[in-house]
């Protein structure tokens, strides 16, 4: 399925006392890439739950392309916005990773899915017949994910995806979600690992204290010091080289640095 | 509202053990009592037991919920179903032994809930373990004890997260009673497997700190007991004994 | 400088395992290394630490072939998620801290001496009266390894120690091991993120199926840094920059 558009529009939401979200208004074009970027506490979880009803606003408005989610439940929600938490160990449950990644298309009531295409896209072949509890925790995130991409949802929500993967475990996540950016579907992503934000994102928004603070293209964002300092983050790794070395063309992701160390005039110093 | 509540009544203040003292009086001397005036006064003395605690609002309700189902199931059985005498209440006829028998049972259920769930909200684990550490019981049991009573908020908060997680991924809460029942297994699981892994993990985690070690703790701040306070729990004893004497003398006679 | 653990040709098999999880795994720590133990999910780097520091087969079961020599008196392990390592019982992070000193039987004053030791090594002394169930995962992941540190383990181990934490707070986590090692005590970490174990690593070791495939320096072994790979790909020679800072050292215009 393509994507969808999702349209925040004046929402506010309070634990108790508290404002969580002071005012929001965001609105994500069907395909496009965000990135979901802010210190702890600043009420992104939050705004990513109203988007799939788990939370219901104070104030304002959400909408799934031409569905408000002020009618509807989490589980209708689920046909449209996929949602991967950030913590495997609260949905895992089934005989076996591919049974559970079966899981939601069964929910769903849909007759197939294409749970052995992405098994293999997320590296889970070869423990497809162990039970999740058996395989490591960084694995067990992995089925999770995987038991949310097979649902196929216009929108993809994910809360930090790539929180204790390895390097390989990282690349299959962004090249799944690559794939899934060029067949359209709407992704966003709540991440602190900015390299992987340089990987999959078109757009940044930064919240801070409830508020969107910022909403910029990426690319702009991750060159951008004094603001990546101000959230206590460094630039990912192609940043800093394209940085230290004024590399042309401001390379974000790592196959664009690699172009230009190559294109450029930089040779190995005489050890 | 079930699990510790923190507070500053006189059952907070008081030594745990008397705390537990109170609530398994009430438990034990439940099942002494068999005339429905004997239990009823038992129902107070819960009652007041959870006023010296502060919590009687707070135990109300989840008291009200668990027992009346059964309070209910107790009537149908008993008091519609029971044997003659019968009186007349209305359109409906009762039987009186019934009714005897219902307020019996019921209020026994009544006074022990009341009292465990007082018991739990004004024991803090903590002042538990130090307590049991300065008596000296090995760690091992301590935490098995303590960790039972925290165990069922912790399970509150990974439910709620697991339904969420299933919802997301199209479960359907409600619905037909064999929709709910299959619904069972999706929530049950997640939470069962996720303690049984956490524990594995906190196992570990306190073993490297010592937890299992063969040495007496030791008790930083262990809760003050008094002359008083153990007078007490041995009065309680001595009356639980003799309302089992008492007892089985009448029933003998 | 004597070794405080000692592996040679160790073979370990968790229980039901039909296979080994270390296979032939010989390694030396001393007092001051910071050994990083990198490999793939499932490669046995977890499994090694918990051989290294004696929990494994004591408290995971299992069994292990080989030499294992541990010279220490106490080891401590550190895992990624931090609640899960908590007590549960504790109301203060005081209390949480002084909780390994206390399994001791150490007579109350050293108790309390040995949790503010603890808490002044990693800066909190601030929350030493906050609850642990308040606290933010960078906060809790600095009370666990003080509450580790509070027994003065000579070995100290560290599974994925920042995979829950914000990059702000796991760069403050990985910044304290350096100042810990030089005060004596040996480190062996786990993790996948060579960024910034290639930060503190004095040694690193290269796991794949539980076979020691690489050992040396970090530079020779931590070569998947991302920086790494970006030098790699664009024509550099081995070894690899593992950082920035070391890239600037290879290349001029």
């Amino acid at each position: 399925m393509s994507g969808c558009d999702v349209r925040v529009v004046g929402v506010r939401y309070a634990y108790g006392e508290q404002e969580a979200l002071r005012g929001i208004d965001l609105a994500i074009g069907a395909g496009e890439q965000v990135a979901l970027i802010g210190p702890n506490g600043a009420g992104k979880t939050t705004l990513t739950r109203l988007l799939v009803a788990l939370r219901r606003p104070s104030a304002g408005r959400v909408t799934v392309g031409d569905w408000d989610v002020a009618g509807k439940r989490p589980d209708e929600m689920a046909r449209r916005v996929g949602y991967a938490f950030q913590h495997a160990d609260q949905q895992l449950f089934a005989r076996s990773v591919e049974d559970d990644v079966g899981f939601g298309p069964r929910c769903l009531g849909r007759a197939t899915a294409p749970v052995q295409d992405v098994l293999g896209e997320l590296g889970l072949r070869p423990v497809s017949g162990l039970h999740p509890y058996d395989v490591p925790a960084p694995v067990r995130k992995l089925v999770a994910l995987a038991g949310v991409l097979v649902m196929e949802p216009c929108v993809l929500v994910l809360d930090e995806p790539t929180a204790g993967l390895d390097r390989a475990q990282r690349e299959r996540v962004v090249a799944a979600l690559r794939r899934r950016a060029a067949g359209g579907v709407t992704v966003l992503a709540v991440s602190h690992d900015l390299g992987f934000v340089a990987e999959m994102a078109d757009r940044v928004v930064v919240m801070r204290d409830g508020r969107i603070a910022e909403d910029r293209a990426a690319r702009e964002l991750l060159y951008d010091r004094g603001a990546l300092a101000a959230l206590g983050l460094r630039p990912p790794p192609a940043v800093e080289i394209g940085l230290a070395l004024g590399l042309t063309g401001q390379p974000v992701r790592a196959e664009e640095a690699i172009a230009a160390l190559k294109g450029s005039r930089w040779r190995e110093r005489q050890l | 509202m079930i699990g510790y509540v923190p507070g500053h009544s006189l059952l907070h203040r008081a030594h745990p053990y008397t705390t537990l003292a109170l609530a398994g009086a009430l438990l034990l001397g439940a099942f002494a009592l068999t005339r429905p005036l004997e239990v009823w006064l038992l129902v107070v003395a819960a009652a007041a037991f959870a006023v010296a605690g502060g919590v009687l609002r707070a135990s109300a309700r989840p008291a009200l919920l668990l027992s009346l189902p059964i309070w209910v199931l107790l009537f149908v059985l008993h008091g519609l179903l029971g044997a003659d005498p019968r009186m007349t209440v209305g359109p409906v006829s009762l039987s009186v032994p019934g009714i005897a028998r219902a307020l019996v049972l019921g209020g026994r259920l009544t006074a022990i809930v009341l009292g465990f769930l007082t018991a739990l909200a004004t024991a803090s684990p903590h002042r538990l373990v130090e307590a049991m550490t300065a008596g000296g019981v090995p760690f091992g049991r301590t935490f098995l004890l303590a960790s039972t009573l925290t165990v069922l908020p912790r399970m509150r908060e990974r439910t709620t997260q697991i339904l969420e997680a299933q919802q997301c991924r199209g479960l359907r809460l409600g619905g037909s009673p064999l929709a709910r029942l299959r619904a069972l297994v999706p929530l049950a699981l997640p939470l069962v497997l996720g303690a049984l892994a956490e524990v594995d993990e906190q196992v570990l985690a306190l073993d490297a700190r010592g937890a299992a070690g063969g040495v007496r703790r030791t008790a930083l701040d262990p809760p003050r007991d008094s002359a008083l306070q153990r007078a007490l729990r041995w009065t309680l004893l001595a009356l639980v004994v003799a309302a089992y004497a008492w007892k089985f003398w009448s029933m003998r006679g | 400088m004597t070794a405080l653990v000692t592996l040679e040709g160790v073979t370990f098999t968790y229980p039901g395992a039909d296979r080994p999880a270390l296979v032939d795994v010989s390694l030396e720590l001393a007092a001051g290394d910071v050994l990083v133990v990198t490999g793939e999910s499932g490669a046995g780097a977890s499994t090694l630490l918990l051989v290294a520091t004696g929990l494994a087969p004591r408290v995971v079961g299992g069994r292990l072939t080989g030499a294992r020599r541990i010279e220490a008196r106490r080891c401590g392990v550190v895992f990624a998620r931090p609640w899960t390592q908590l007590t549960g019982l504790c109301p203060t992070v005081r209390d949480e801290i002084a909780f390994g000193p206390a399994s001791q039987g150490l007579p109350r004053e050293a108790v309390l001496a040995a949790a503010e030791r603890a808490m002044e090594r990693l800066h909190i002394a601030h929350l030493a009266g906050r609850e642990p169930a308040q606290l933010s995962g960078g906060e809790l992941q600095r009370v666990v390894v003080a509450a580790v540190l509070a027994v003065e383990p000579e070995v100290l181990g560290l599974d994925d120690p920042a995979a829950e934490l914000d990059p702000e707070a796991a760069d403050a986590l990985y910044d304290l091991l350096p100042a810990i090692a030089a005060a004596g005590t040996a480190i062996v970490v786990a993790t996948p993120d060579l960024e910034r174990a290639a930060r503190v690593a004095t040694r690193a070791v290269a796991l794949e199926a539980g076979r020691i495939v690489a050992r040396g320096a970090p530079a020779d072994v931590l070569g998947g840094t991302e920086v790494a790979g970006i030098a790699r790909a664009a024509g550099c020679p081995p070894p690899f920059p593992l950082d920035v800072p070391a890239l600037l050292r290879r290349v001029s215009r």
